[in-house]
């Protein structure tokens, strides 16, 4: 199976469960007997889905792009670094809230720059220390925004 | 019809003129510029990245910076595409056919001086015309019904398909379902049922556009840019940046560009005012052109450098980015993946889009178009001595460039809302999007069909009831049908493109990867 028609085929999954659940939508008694409910766009988008992603499983694939296999798309890609990235993206959303915006981005930033390949600490520090204060005081000071700070200053009691 | 344009003309000079909105537009324009000009970043991720920033202007100032942001962007993606033959988005494609080779000859600057007299012209021509043009779409606008909408908003759709090209059809129709589909997420605004929310307090507002578009852009740029280990800092050293320092442009070469400025000044307006089309196909187009109507000699220095196959597709971008304004702010149908992020902002700042807001809001309707004069003067007599400083971005290392890109998407997103789990529900967004990216699935239909569901659905559901239930609404009103049988020409077009090529390949007797 080609790339293109693996695609569609993972959007047919989607499609047959995000059709399924529309069944699931709760409909309110007076709902219930009216022409469009909130079921029938998702309803209706479910069979669409089902039908385009069929489409372009059951003919034939034009796009050369499209007819390379996945181990072809897939191949020589830096996945492992990506993946990290990811992953530190994940961490830096759980950590914001406990450890305060500037903390956080300044951890999340050289974190980044060591995953991908920076070593140079005067480096890293020049290029996330100015950014995440800078950032910190025109969101604060020149736009008026609220930042929290990190939830851990009131546990320690550095904030009371 | 004319009393009214100039009064709203004066509105809209009245409110570029305060002071803020000057240095909105420069800003705007230099900010555009700058992110549109780094490595694989187009105006999608540079006006979506700005948004969070609009939300403590009022909706014009708003619209205005925006508007610079665009602009500008397309103009910075021009400068990459010339100087590393690395175009930031499709529209500036073109323009590396001939800029890269000219800055290979050793004339950099001045191919990046005629990009920019290009870029000015096309913006110049496309706003006059715009201003034109909108009003009076505006009008026809004023009379239609929720049928009329509905059958609108099925014809953008099918356009941003319809141009996705005659393999990539189908594929663009179905992430405008995908598109579709995520935009059905939180409490039904009619009934106030929760759908797929899945009982999480988080999605009973549905999923935020501009996380959306930062997931499938911004942050996916970034992952591609890990994947591939694409690194341009080795093709552009900052020492380099002297050799581009001489922008002259002779009267000669002037005179040979002028006419093809004004052609594809007016193809791509007309282009790009196309729901769906864009300045992609702007840019195309006006290269293509230009090389049929070029002398036999001209004809062959394209793609060697030639300053007619540099200046078409310059100005065609641009004249096409103004142009896709003319939907965008007569019937509230974005016309290309920009203007869908556009769209969202506006309705972010509660104005109903379309010929309501030319009448409600003129001033944000004006401000827009009479920016755009300011905004085009601004990037020509600003950007050009600024060119080479701004080239020395392109020597900034991915290893930095990357997680500032992801670090200003997230908290793009994140000061919006304060909520953790939009980052979270953005990597998984992006992750799949990234796959989806890989696999050669677009995503403006995605953002198209997403901004545009709710709207849609609003219409489908006041048709049906004014009708009783019945889809008679899509013939008995004469626009709708009018509307959905230029719905159904655009179906034509790729579909008996897709008959043709599957008949050419059976021909050749290529058994296809099932």
């Amino acid at each position: 199976m080609n790339s293109e028609k693996i695609g569609a085929f993972l959007c047919l999954l989607f499609s047959v469960a995000y059709g399924l659940g529309a069944f699931t939508i709760p409909l309110t008694f007076l709902s219930q007997d009216e022409v469009i409910n909130a079921r029938t766009m998702p309803f209706a988008l479910g069979i669409a889905g089902v039908v385009i992603s069929l489409l372009i499983i059951l003919l034939p694939t034009i796009e050369a792009e499209g007819r390379r296999s996945l181990k072809e798309v897939f191949a020589g890609l830096d996945w492992q670094r990506a993946i990290w990235f990811l992953g530190i993206t994940v961490i830096y959303g759980l950590i914001m809230k406990w450890l305060g915006f500037i903390i956080s981005s300044i951890l999340f930033l050289n974190t980044g720059f060591y995953i991908l390949g920076e070593r140079s600490l005067k480096v890293m520090v020049l290029a996330s220390v100015p950014l995440v204060i800078g950032l910190f005081f025109l969101m604060s000071y020149i736009l008026g925004m609220y930042i929290a700070p990190g939830e851990i200053f009131y546990m320690i009691g550095v904030i009371k | 019809m004319w009393e009214g344009m100039l009064d709203g003309m004066w509105i809209g000079i009245q409110t570029t003129l305060i002071p803020v909105n000057i240095v909105v537009v420069l800003f705007g324009c230099f900010i555009g510029s700058f992110i549109g000009m780094l490595p694989g970043l187009g105006p999608i991720t540079a006006v979506a990245l700005m948004i969070p920033v609009t939300y403590g202007l009022n909706p014009a100032t708003g619209m205005v910076l925006l508007a610079g942001v665009y602009y500008g962007a397309i103009f910075g993606g021009s400068t990459c595409s010339i100087l590393i033959n690395a175009p930031g988005e499709a529209a500036t494609v073109a323009t590396a056919f001939d800029g890269y080779p000219m800055a290979q000859k050793g004339k950099p600057g001045k191919a990046l001086a005629i990009a920019a007299y290009s870029s000015f012209t096309g913006g110049t021509v496309a706003v006059i015309l715009l201003m034109i043009a909108a009003p009076m779409m505006a009008s026809v606008a004023k009379s239609f019904q929720s049928s009329d909408y509905f059958a609108l908003m099925v014809m953008g759709l099918t356009a941003v398909s319809a141009f996705a090209g005659k393999g990539g059809f189908l594929k663009a129709v179905l992430m405008v379902v995908v598109g579709l589909m995520l935009s059905t997420v939180g409490t039904d605004q009619t009934s106030g049922v929760q759908r797929y929310t899945f009982g999480s307090l988080d999605l009973l507002d549905g999923i935020s556009f501009l996380m959306l578009a930062m997931a499938t852009f911004a942050l996916t740029e970034g992952l591609l840019m890990i994947l591939k280990r694409l690194d341009t800092t080795g093709v552009f050293k900052s020492e380099n940046v002297g050799s581009i320092s001489d922008l002259k442009v002779t009267k000669k070469e002037f005179k040979k560009i002028l006419p093809t400025m004004g052609r594809c000044s007016l193809l791509g307006f007309f282009i790009g005012a196309l729901p769906g089309a864009g300045a992609t196909l702007g840019s195309f187009l006006s290269y293509g052109m230009e090389r049929n109507l070029a002398s036999k000699e001209d004809r062959e220095e394209f793609g060697k450098g030639s300053i007619i196959g540099l200046s078409a597709p310059e100005t065609g971008n641009n004249a096409a980015s103004s142009g896709s304004f003319v939907p965008l702010l007569t019937l509230g149908i974005p016309g290309s993946g920009t203007t869908a992020v556009m769209l969202g902002a506006l309705i972010a700042y509660g104005i109903e889009p379309g010929p309501r807001m030319f009448v409600e809001r003129p001033e944000v309707f004006w401000a827009v178009i009479m920016s755009m004069y300011l905004g085009n003067v601004f990037l020509l007599i600003l950007n050009l001595p600024l060119i080479p400083y701004f080239a020395r971005l392109l020597a900034v290392p991915k290893n930095i460039l990357i997680p500032c890109i992801f670090f200003f998407s997230i908290i793009g997103v994140y000061l919006v809302t304060f909520n953790t789990f939009d980052i979270e529900m953005m990597v998984a967004i992006a992750a799949v999007a990234l796959v989806a990216r890989l696999l050669n699935y677009p995503m403006a239909p995605i953002l198209l069909g997403f901004i545009l569901g709710g709207l849609m659905e609003d219409n489908l559901r006041r048709s049906l009831e004014i009708y009783n239930g019945s889809i008679a609404f899509l013939w008995q009103r004469p626009v709708t049908m009018v509307i959905n049988l230029m719905t159904l020409g655009f179906l034509v077009m790729p579909v008996a493109q897709m008959i043709l090529a599957f008949r050419k390949s059976r021909r050749a007797g290529d058994r296809f990867n099932a």
